[in-house]
Formats: structure tokens, sequence, C-alpha cells
């Protein structure tokens, strides 16, 4: 693997994704995603 | 320790908490893999050192840079910064406070060790 300093990319400013951001806010309001039973 | 060890205002160390993350203790319950191969995790750690340093590099003269590769909970990934000045940490924590790296934020404090032979806690 290419040990050259100009090809490999920081890992600074690399924001989370967004669908990460999304799974983190639910899973923290303690939502379950599903659907509600049927009677 | 468990101690709440104060944090100074102005020093010339900065502590980035939890930020280096071995590529097998990517989760809080992760086993350390004994089958990862120790050349990729040399690589990932030479490779996380080197954007740090490159990063740091920016903010002033660095003295010293550690980073803590532990596997307990306590001070996991904590990476250490002294800076020759404390204008120069001071403009660093400014700088890198509210960013990201590797899509986690960064959480940057002072740090009251400046001589890294003698930080134990007492």
């Amino acid at each position: 693997r290419s040990r050259s300093k100009s090809k490999r990319i920081s890992g600074f400013d690399m924001a989370p994704p967004a669908s990460a951001l999304l799974a983190g806010a639910a899973t923290a309001a303690g939502q379950i995603p599903g659907t509600s039973p049927t009677i | 320790c468990s101690r709440l060890h104060t944090k100074p205002t102005i020093s010339p160390t900065l502590c980035l908490s939890n930020m280096y993350q071995r590529p097998d203790m990517l989760t809080p319950q992760a086993q350390p893999n004994p089958n990862l191969d120790p050349t990729h995790i040399q690589e990932h750690f030479e490779d996380f050192y080197q954007d740090l340093f490159d990063e740091l590099s920016k903010y002033g003269h660095i003295e010293s840079l550690n980073i803590c590769d532990n596997l307990a909970d306590h001070m996991v990934g904590n990476v250490y910064v002294q800076f020759r000045e404390e204008e120069d940490a001071a403009n660093a924590l400014r700088n890198l406070t509210g960013r990201f790296y590797s899509g986690r934020p960064i959480i940057v404090d002072f740090s009251p060790v400046t001589d890294f032979r003698e930080a134990t806690c007492r």
C-alpha cells in the first residue's frame, strides 16, 4: 500500500455520515422503529 | 483513576479525549481481536499519528505527542499533545473545538500534564 503523503486523506473534518447521525438520534431517543401492533 | 482532575484554564498541553480507536475496538464492548494483522494495526496507528501531527503542527511547535492505546475504559484512546508555547495550545484548542475526526466529534481540553514521565495520578 502506498505510504505517500499526498494520497491518504486525513481523518480531520470527516463529518459523520447523515445516516449515522439519524440512526444515533433515533437510538438515543429510545425509539423502536416498527409498526403498532394490530389487535 | 476515577478522580475528577481539575482542568487548568491555560496549559501548554491539550488532551483530546477518546480520539484514537483501534481497528478492532470500534465498539465499547469489543474484545481485542487476536486474528487482526498486527501490521494493519500498526499502519492504522501510524496513519492516525501522522494525521494528528500534521494537523497539530499548524498551530505551533509540538514538544510531545502521546497517544494512549490501552484497552481499559479509562483514558482509552486519549491523545496528549504538548506544545512549546501555551498560546499555541490555546490556538489549537480554539481551532479543534467543534470539529470532527473520522466521523467523531473531537473533545479537546487543556491538560495539567507537562511532564509525561511524571504523568501519573497523585
